[in-house]
């Protein structure tokens, strides 16, 4: 897969924590609704990548571009603006603010970019639904279970409608019947609104369900487009 | 056997000695060897102990530190007027050399011996011979010091040495004692002796007036309860973490119980490292207070010992605490092998036996209002009666906050701004630690007002009673002399000296009945007789014209009714006394009144006194005429010359060792209060910050909990300033909760406090705005503090697992 038409290009990401190099000359590239999973055994560096993706770390060297922007220029402030807008998240666990109900937590984003509390409210309400966990709108995190959760924080990251997901081990924490159908809502959620869902796993069975696959090992990604 | 069973729990009677103790000392080993969360949570546990166990120390030392230096004040008593002996070989001629510079108090007694073995103070070598004196070191250090300049004129005296640790109440002691001649004391005007140091009663203090022991009860439950709440507080530090590390216990086999008393022995330990950590700062705040002063009161560090009962009381009730707040903390969550289960429904505070309490304490001061200290008897119950009730109230108003706390943020909605919505749904969440931070802060501020106001009402009463004007004469000083010459040379002296503007001088005596039996003079009739210029007189009656010659006449009604005295114009009148003040009767020294005395009214002098008698003018009645006149000067400052009291005092020095010279003033202060009103403020203060302190470690020990949430929400491009202002709403709903209902409790009680002793209705609100403003100070003291470590933990770097 070349980058041409690309919505987000990295080039030569290099990354050293310490004295440990994560990321040693990384290349990344994804379109607009692909669905890209990054694989690789633990360490390999394939958080290291989509944190420097997102923009939530700076690489030491190389360069990200999303959608005609250099990621790596941008201030602080710059960045979180984009993460607000255009990117969304979803993590493998501790992700939802424990105090707030699963509605206002999905309305998070959207109250942090201004909209006011009751249409904010309204929308999540609405993805809440589309990702089947309306009814513990107004529990606590604390009181619904790790699929309902999981959910709950996959709604949260579409409500702001981004052109980036990013999923670091969505379903990580969670049995392979709950872990198969947070998938199949994602997927089937980003691909009808075009977001690009940038996919770190180690499990085949996640992988399945992207169009390509990287595979990130001693800080490098190697594209697996047609081996699979 | 299933797999699935609960490991088996040892049934709780058959738990022995042995293993209770093996656990706690499993609990202390974790402590330390838990790894820099461990250490960090101990460490935090000790100094939170240690500062509460610090301040508890130093409270149980007051009452030893005021018997040792009341003791020594004792034993160095110069009471006259308990012995009165005759002059002989062991007693000592002695007369009061009180002085002030710039605001301190010096305490000086000059001495004679009257024969070979007279009785020495402790703390000299010898007694001091005319010209010699002995000083105590603070005084020796004012002396030689640049600031003690002018001071030194006023001791015409050699400093022979300087009085030892026995004969001082406190290092910053400014005392004296100057040996002067038998021939001096003619200038000095009350003397007396003395054959013995000390009071009868050393050691034995006066019981104390009920209405001190209910502010000393309120005083000390006002600033030592929050000490305790903080206590309790720091026993909790990074309960959380440790609860996570039991589960972790709990999955390799250990039972509720074990856990339970694995958590006590973990804070039974950091505890006990506390009791060590606040002896050692015990030890040195004592060295630090050794050298300080605190509105005149100083202590010898070595005064500063806890009392053996209340030591001991601390050394064992901080670590029972520590661990019973450890075992109730355990009671709301269930630790089980695979995690902390907290309960999701907590148990809903109950109002009724908060609302109890300061009703109770209501209902005990009730009966009181407008009775307290009306000697109408049982003091003492009385005492404890209110002392009992104001515990009460401000104990209930405490129990109350975290009802008020939790009932108020349940009524917060989703409504309001991101950070308002983060902090209030945490708050509803669990307010119970919030709560419990603040409930200091209710029962310091409570307590305090309260007390402020019953302290603005008795000195506002105070203020208006003095009557002194100082518009008219700044300083009035009595002057002994022997004769009305003595009297006019002093006014001289004065009127010469520097900064002093102007003079007003009286000379006073007192004239007889010059008909009256020779048998019985002490019921012969006397008046007062006061000879001064026009513009003197005219400061203390009401006179419209005035020249010299003239005579005026008061009627003084409390002998005679109005014009029925026997100092009328024309009326013969006695000069002639004894020796020991009586009315010579049998050689008579006559002086008629001038048939054109006028009577008039009398008017307050700048000092606030009244006079009545006769009035007269130099011109009508020479001075030297007085057989033992008493000369008062009433002196105007130039306010442009500084120090120009000082250069007064140091020419009264002068004219007799003993005189005092007095500062007029219209809204004096009681110094006693004025010093218990700083001391509860700043106590307060105290409290707030200390409470302050344990509110940014659980603020910061939350943050840390909450690491990987932070920057999940860094992720998603949440702002520094939301979150900020998110920690900021935290702190400041339940502190603004706190002061409220402080407030609230702090007037109520305020009110029967006032009604009980009599007192009109007077809000401190300078108290009132300080504190609040203290309050406020905190809250933004917490955030502040807190935002570092929060933008610190705002970083990517929390969403790494590897």
């Amino acid at each position: 897969m070349t980058p041409a038409g690309s919505l987000l290009i990295a080039t030569s990401l290099h990354k050293t924590y310490g004295h440990t190099p994560a990321l040693d000359g990384a290349d990344f590239s994804i379109h607009p609704g692909e669905v890209v999973a990054v694989m690789g055994p633990s360490g390999s560096g394939k958080s290291t990548l989509l944190h420097c993706l997102a923009g939530i770390v700076k690489p030491d060297s190389g360069s990200v571009h999303y959608n005609g922007r250099e990621l790596t220029t941008l201030s602080d402030a710059e960045r979180s603006g984009l993460r607000r807008g255009e990117f969304g998240f979803v993590f493998q666990f501790g992700q939802l603010v424990p105090e707030l109900s699963c509605v206002e937590n999905v309305a998070l984003p959207l109250r942090l970019n201004g909209t006011k509390r009751k249409e904010a409210e309204d929308r999540a309400s609405a993805w809440m639904e589309r990702l089947e966990v309306a009814d513990v709108a107004h529990k606590r995190p604390g009181e619904v279970s790790g699929g309902q959760g999981q959910r709950v924080a996959v709604a949260r990251s579409l409500v702001t409608g981004p052109r980036v997901l990013f999923a670091d081990e969505p379903t990580g924490a969670l049995d392979s019947l709950n872990g198969e159908r947070v998938m199949e809502l994602l997927t089937e959620a980003a691909r009808e609104s075009r977001t690009a869902v940038v996919l770190v796993t180690h499990e085949a069975r996640v992988a399945a369900y992207s169009d390509r696959e990287v595979v990130v090992r001693d800080g490098k990604a190697r594209d697996m487009a047609g081996v699979r | 056997m299933s797999g699935q069973d609960a490991p088996a729990e040892e049934p709780r009677s058959r738990v022995s000695v042995t293993r209770w103790a093996a656990d706690l000392a499993m609990g202390g080993r974790f402590a330390v060897t838990g790894g820099r969360e461990s250490w960090a949570r101990t460490i935090m546990t000790a100094v939170g102990v240690g500062l509460g166990v610090a301040l508890l120390l130093l409270a149980s030392s007051i009452p030893t530190a005021y018997e040792l230096r009341g003791e020594r004040s004792d034993r160095r008593a110069a009471l006259g007027f308990e012995v009165d002996p005759k002059p002989g070989p062991d007693t000592i001629r002695l007369g009061q050399a009180n002085t002030t510079y710039r605001d301190q108090d010096i305490e000086g007694l000059v001495m004679a011996p009257d024969g070979d073995s007279p009785p020495k103070p402790p703390g000299i070598g010898h007694l001091p011979h005319p010209g010699q004196m002995w000083v105590s070191p603070a005084l020796k250090k004012l002396l030689d010091s640049d600031d003690g300049k002018l001071l030194r004129d006023r001791f015409p005296y050699r400093t022979i040495g300087t009085i030892s640790h026995d004969g001082l109440s406190g290092p910053s002691d400014l005392r004296y004692y100057a040996g002067i001649t038998h021939k001096t004391f003619d200038r000095v005007g009350s003397d007396y002796r003395i054959d013995r140091w000390g009071t009868k009663n050393v050691g034995k203090p006066e019981p104390l007036n009920p209405a001190l022991l209910l502010l000393i009860i309120v005083g000390c439950v006002v600033l030592l309860l929050p000490v305790l709440i903080f206590i309790a507080t720091a026993a909790r530090f990074g309960g959380e973490r440790r609860d996570r590390r039991l589960a972790a216990l709990r999955l390799v086999g250990a039972d509720i119980h074990m856990t339970r008393r694995i958590a006590a022995g973990e804070s039974l330990f950091g505890s006990l490292l506390g009791l060590a950590v606040g002896t050692g700062l015990f030890l040195l705040a004592r060295e630090i207070i050794g050298g300080i002063e605190v509105w005149g009161i100083s202590f010898f560090a070595s005064d500063i010992v806890p009392s053996t009962p209340l030591a001991l009381a601390v050394a064992v009730a901080v670590p029972a605490s520590a661990v019973m707040v450890t075992l109730v903390a355990l009671r709301g969550i269930a630790i089980e092998p695979l995690g902390v289960v907290r309960n999701a429904t907590p148990k809903r505070r109950r109002l009724w036996w908060r609302l109890l309490l300061p009703l109770l304490g209501m209902a005990l001061l009730l009966p009181l209002a407008g009775g307290f200290g009306s000697g109408s008897g049982g003091g003492d119950m009385k005492a404890y009666q209110a002392a009992a009730g104001a515990v009460l109230v401000l104990v209930g108003t405490t129990a109350l906050l975290p009802w008020v706390v939790e009932a108020v943020v349940e009524r917060f909605g989703g409504r309001g701004s991101v950070p308002w919505q983060l902090a209030t749904r945490r708050l509803q969440l669990s307010s119970g630690t919030a709560s419990r931070a603040v409930s200091g802060i209710t029962v310091a501020v409570a307590g305090a007002l309260a007390l402020q106001m019953l302290f603005t009402s008795v000195q506002a009463e105070d203020a208006t009673s003095t009557g002194q004007d100082p518009t008219r004469a700044q300083l009035m000083v009595s002057v002994p002399v022997a004769n009305g010459t003595q009297a006019h040379d002093a006014f001289d002296r004065y009127r010469t000296t520097k900064g002093v503007r102007d003079l007003l001088g009286v000379t006073e005596d007192y004239i007889s009945d010059v008909h009256r039996s020779k048998d019985d003079p002490s019921s012969v009739p006397e008046e007062a007789i006061t000879i001064a210029d026009c513009p003197t007189l005219r400061e203390v009656v009401r006179i419209t014209s005035c020249k010299n010659g003239a005579v005026f006449l008061v009627d003084s009604p409390s002998y005679y009714g109005e014009g029925e005295g026997f100092a009328k114009p024309g009326a013969k009148v006695n000069l002639a006394y004894h020796d020991d003040g009586t009315p010579d009767l049998r050689e008579k020294k006559v002086w008629t009144i001038p048939r054109s005395a006028t009577k008039v009214k009398p008017r307050q002098d700048p000092g606030g006194g009244e006079r009545t008698g006769i009035f007269a003018t130099p011109g009508a009645f020479d001075v030297a005429d007085l057989p033992d006149p008493q000369a008062s000067a009433m002196i105007r400052l130039d306010p442009k010359v500084p120090d120009g009291v000082e250069y007064v005092r140091n020419a009264s020095a002068v004219l007799s060792p003993t005189i005092d010279v007095m500062r007029l003033t219209s809204t004096e202060q009681s110094d006693e209060f004025t010093v218990i009103r700083k001391a509860l403020f700043i106590g307060a203060t105290a409290t707030l910050l200390l409470i302050g302190a344990s509110m940014i470690v659980t603020t910061l020990e939350q943050l840390r909990d909450r690491r990987r949430l932070l920057s999940v929400l860094v992720a998603f491009g949440t702002r520094r300033t939301t979150l900020s202002w998110s920690v900021l709403w935290q702190t400041a709903v339940p502190v603004v909760l706190g002061l409220a209902l402080s407030i609230a409790g702090g007037l109520a009680l305020g009110v029967m406090l006032l009604k009980m002793v009599g007192q009109p209705l007077a809000v401190d609100w300078t108290g009132l705005a300080t504190m609040t403003g203290v309050g406020g100070g905190v809250i933004l003291l917490v955030t502040l503090v807190s935002l570092p470590p929060l933008w610190r933990m705002m970083r990517p770097e929390g969403l790494r697992t590897e």
